[in-house]
């Protein structure tokens, strides 16, 4: 009795995480579509941090949102998930870093993470957003350990 | 673990670049991939003071740096206070003169920025970033 209890217990948890997969991989696939559609409005976006020149910023701009596709599908389709989980949370962790490094020097950056439907978020939302999706990154990365170990 | 992850990743970093690659070769000619802004889009001084009376200077940097001192006869139009300063601008502007935007130098962003809203949002024509900003318009006015 114990055991099927606990056992409908992993399962309703295995189907939560696998919503976090969804969502989480969603998020970075959406807002990859969005940003290849424009890629010179991603490329001013990152132009606007001040860190890299340019011809880097705009080699970024048509790269970076392929390679968040191709990660947000991977952890759809739990098809190179782990490579794909790793990517999301060096990118996410890095994007954070640089958007509080960028509020710290006084630049007015919008990050046009998802398109025009960020716009207008303030750095908050931005920032809360952002840490959420690191949070669901590093958890989700702590149950592929998890289950590997035991 | 590690090493698994990491070859998976190394895989869709690699595959990423396939289609990225087709996306670069399909706006080679829509991507400016020297210069933030296209060479179309950019005047020099030289060219733009040639222009004389059939020019009109949009100044795009902080209101106190055109306080300051600016282009003689140049508006302030910065993304600031856009909404108030746009109304002020538009009724000086009519379709057969260009419009030569500024800020502080080479480096700066707020001239592409105020262009690109005049063209997209004013449907302006004609709309040109200068070449080295107001630095260079000190230079050339030594």
């Amino acid at each position: 009795m114990g055991g099927r209890r606990e056992a409908a217990g992993e399962g309703y948890m295995k189907f939560f995480w696998r919503i976090v997969d969804l969502i989480v991989g969603g998020i970075f696939v959406y807002a990859g579509v969005v940003k290849v559609l424009d890629p010179v409005q991603f490329a001013n976006d990152i132009d606007n941090y001040k860190t890299l020149p340019w011809f880097v910023s705009v080699r970024l701009a048509v790269y970076l949102p392929w390679l968040e596709i191709f990660c947000g599908l991977a952890l759809i389709f739990r098809f190179l998930y782990r490579g794909g989980l790793s990517i999301l949370t060096v990118l996410i962790a890095v994007f954070i870093g640089v958007t509080i490094a960028a509020k710290m020097r006084g630049l007015d950056i919008t990050c046009g993470c998802f398109g025009h439907a960020s716009k207008n978020w303030n750095f908050s939302t931005h920032l809360v957003l952002d840490l959420l999706i690191l949070l669901a990154a590093v958890v989700l990365f702590s149950r592929v350990r998890r289950t590997e170990t035991s | 673990m590690k090493l698994r992850a990491v070859r998976e990743g190394l895989l869709l970093v690699v595959l990423a670049c396939l289609p990225a690659i087709g996306e670069g070769i399909y706006f080679r000619d829509k991507i400016s991939w020297q210069s933030s802004i296209p060479a179309s889009e950019l005047v020099t001084v030289d060219r733009a003071r040639a222009w004389g009376d059939g020019a009109i200077w949009v100044d795009a940097r902080p209101d106190e740096e055109f306080a300051r001192d600016h282009v003689p006869g140049a508006f302030s139009l910065n993304e600031d206070h856009w909404n108030e300063l746009l109304p002020q601008f538009l009724p000086n502007w009519s379709p057969e003169k260009k419009v030569v935007v500024y800020c502080s130098a080479e480096s700066c962003n707020a001239a592409r920025d105020v262009a690109k809203r005049l063209r997209d949002e004013a449907q302006l024509k004609n709309v040109f970033v200068l070449q080295g900003g107001w630095e260079e318009w000190l230079k050339k006015s030594r």
